[in-house]
């Protein structure tokens, strides 16, 4: 039996001027399943995650989204601001850097996109931010602007605000990495969550404890190219490629000390 | 309809009314840079007073308009037994003024060195004098240069208002001119030209100090 | 200081001063209306506008005002424009400020950080929604303390319109002065003025951001 995937990355080539930063990716993310994607930095693992929401435009090839491809009608052809916006509210993105908007509590923030996007009424858009910060327990930190809150209660928030929108997706660009080391656990916990009900999910990390236990497959990049796609224990347990091996050596390195 | 002709024969009078108005910004700065020295000098020192005479030196001069100061000075200079020509009188009033920002814009230099610096010629036992002439000194011009440039342009332009006390600069050059060929337009369009000339070279040099200091 | 001339030229100097106040008020929201214009039209408008409009800006910006004024009062008529003093008086404000807030308005946007720009298109904000809910905000707060300081500045650039007989408080303290003889005087009470007026027109500002950035700065 075939399964379709969720996302569907065919010969995608992505260039900054005349830098390639993405080289013929193809790479299937089944549905329900947890995708990391893992590599050094500047190995072009969070533009490929930033153009499977077309944050990033892509050149040539095609990133289909259950079947429906992203950012053109056709090849060559962009589509409509209005066709993009309504793909884009199916995925949901959580970024390195929290991007809460400042100037609304955190309950604002999780409501801002159910009524500006998804035109409910205010009284359900914030039971329904309320529901969702209680799932990311943050339910009693609810009217407390992003200012007060630590690294990590912002990113629970964050992603609170992405599956508020009830995404079919959810795409995770280092969503540990800005955070201070005893908050790292919190965030990760949130997201094994998810997984576990099912959510599918592309995450970006450096965390190689959480890909190894949480993924269901490893995809490992380097200078713009997808070297290996496979199950976490082949990827970081028994890696063919030997830059996989060295990028797996500094990493064990820096973190034994 | 619009006269090119008298658009175009308004700039002989008028670039030669110019030259007062960069007489009048040029002196007013050099006055400024010096009073601003002075006044920054004293908003700095230990001396409680000292800095309180700074603070409010530079809050009344930035206060009020430079157009308000200039006929106060006017006015003020002869009953004080101070007879100057009007040019004198218009050079000091700009120069006070220009003095309050100046005093600023090194202030704020001054400030953004890093404290590192002086804590690090202090380490090696350079006296406080050589702490100012080798170290904070030098970088602070340097750092200042393109805001001095931007308080250059604001002078060019506000000199304009000189013309009230009877200085033929460009701004006045053009009323007369406007008065005689009874073609405001064109001669104010002429005056505006002069200006923005002026001034895009000045600023262009800004931009070019900018660019040296930040390599 | 003579204090029967200011009780016989007092209803003068305070419709003078009212019409500073009001002068002041429409023209510097005017200018900060366009200039919020311009600031998104450079944002988010095509090549051509962008250079069109920073030509716009620098010619504004390198010229003096009193000329802008003369070429709006006088010769506006030339080509159709004619304008009493005050209307000019405004326009001319309103156009003389324009660059300086659009210049503000175009940092504070570039101060709000992308990230969370790319959150709001990212849920599938419309473009927009995104200006009005995150934008706007955002941007106004990183640009308040600018935005405050050169409406600061105009207060005393009004006094430039007394020039082309807008009966601002200058224009009728001139008058005063002109029939009292009492120059000295008169620019004197005239500096006191502007220089309380500043300052406190300076704190009020400081306490509005105060007030507007508190929820802003972490306090964790």
């Amino acid at each position: 039996m075939v399964q379709a995937s969720a996302v569907e990355i065919r010969k995608v080539n992505k260039f900054y001027g005349p830098f390639q930063a993405l080289k013929d990716i193809d790479l299937s993310i089944p549905p329900g399943k947890v995708t990391c994607l893992i590599g050094p930095s500047g190995s072009g693992k969070s533009t490929l995650l930033r153009c499977i929401n077309f944050l990033e435009p892509y050149e040539s090839g095609k990133i289909l989204i259950d079947g429906q491809m992203i950012g053109y009608d056709a090849p060559g052809k962009p589509m409509s601001g209005r066709r993009l916006r309504d793909m884009r509210r199916s995925i949901g993105m959580v970024f390195q850097q929290f991007n809460l908007w400042p100037h609304m509590t955190a309950q604002q923030n999780v409501a801002e996109g159910l009524i500006r996007v998804r035109g409910l009424r205010k009284p359900d858009a914030e039971e329904r931010a309320a529901e969702a910060l209680r799932k990311v327990g943050m339910a009693d930190k609810m009217g407390n602007h992003p200012a007060r809150l630590s690294g990590g209660q912002q990113q629970r928030v964050a992603i609170a605000r992405a599956i508020a929108m009830e995404p079919r997706l959810m795409l995770f660009d280092e969503p540990t990495s800005a955070l201070d080391p005893e908050l790292v656990g919190e965030v990760l916990g949130v997201m094994k969550t998810l997984a576990s009900e099912g959510m599918t999910m592309v995450v970006v990390t450096h965390e190689m404890g959480f890909a190894a236990h949480v993924a269901d497959q490893v995809a490992f990049l380097e200078g713009g190219e997808l070297v290996a796609v496979d199950t976490p224990s082949t990827i970081l347990h028994h890696p063919r490629d030997a830059r996989i091996r060295a990028f797996l050596r500094t990493y064990h390195e820096r973190n034994a000390f | 309809m619009f006269s090119i002709q008298t658009f175009i024969d308004s700039f002989g009078p008028l670039l030669w009314a110019a030259r007062y108005t960069l007489l009048v910004s040029g002196l007013g700065i050099a006055l400024g840079l010096v009073l601003g020295a002075a006044i920054c000098a004293a908003a700095l020192s230990r001396n409680a007073w000292l800095r309180k005479f700074a603070a409010i030196w530079v809050s009344f001069l930035r206060g009020v308009p430079l157009l308000v100061q200039l006929l106060l000075l006017y006015y003020l200079l002869p009953v004080v037994g101070i007879n100057v020509p009007a040019i004198a009188a218009a050079v000091i009033s700009v120069g006070i003024c220009a003095s309050a920002y100046i005093s600023e814009i090194w202030r704020g230099a001054i400030a953004a060195l890093p404290p590192g610096q002086t804590e690090a010629a202090e380490a090696i036992g350079m006296s406080s004098g050589d702490i100012w002439t080798r170290i904070i000194l030098p970088q602070a011009v340097v750092m200042s240069l393109p805001a001095l440039i931007n308080e250059l342009i604001l002078l060019v332009k506000a000199s304009s208002l000189v013309s009230v006390v009877g200085i033929l600069e460009i701004t006045r050059a053009s009323q007369a001119q406007a008065a005689t060929t009874f073609r405001p337009l064109e001669v104010y369009l002429a005056a505006a030209c002069i200006y923005l000339v002026i001034n895009l070279c000045l600023a262009a040099i800004g931009r070019w100090l900018e660019h040296r200091a930040a390599v | 200081m003579d204090f029967g001339v200011l009780q016989q030229y007092g209803p003068l100097l305070l419709r003078g001063f009212a019409t500073t106040v009001f002068c002041w008020l429409v023209g510097t929201l005017l200018g900060m209306a366009l200039g919020l214009l311009i600031a998104l039209a450079q944002r988010y408008g095509g090549r051509p506008l962008r250079w069109i409009l920073q030509a716009y800006i620098e010619v504004i910006r390198g010229t003096p005002f009193l000329v802008q004024l003369f070429v709006l009062y006088y010769g506006g008529p030339l080509i159709g424009l004619r304008l009493d003093a005050v209307p000019a008086g405004l326009l001319g404000l309103t156009i003389y400020g324009s660059p300086y807030f659009a210049e503000i308005f175009r940092s504070g946007f570039t101060a709000v950080p992308v990230g969370q720009i790319e959150a709001a298109r990212a849920i599938g904000m419309a473009e927009p929604v995104v200006i009005r809910r995150i934008l706007l905000p955002l941007g106004l707060v990183s640009a308040l303390p600018a935005l405050v300081n050169f409406s600061i500045i105009l207060t005393k650039e009004t006094v430039i319109l007394s020039i082309i007989t807008v009966p601002e408080l200058m224009y009728q303290v001139s008058r005063m002065s002109t029939e009292t003889f009492r120059y000295l005087e008169a620019n004197l009470v005239l500096a006191l003025f502007f220089w309380g007026l500043v300052e406190a027109i300076s704190r009020l500002g400081r306490r509005l951001e105060r007030r507007i950035t508190k929820h802003l700065v972490e306090r964790v």
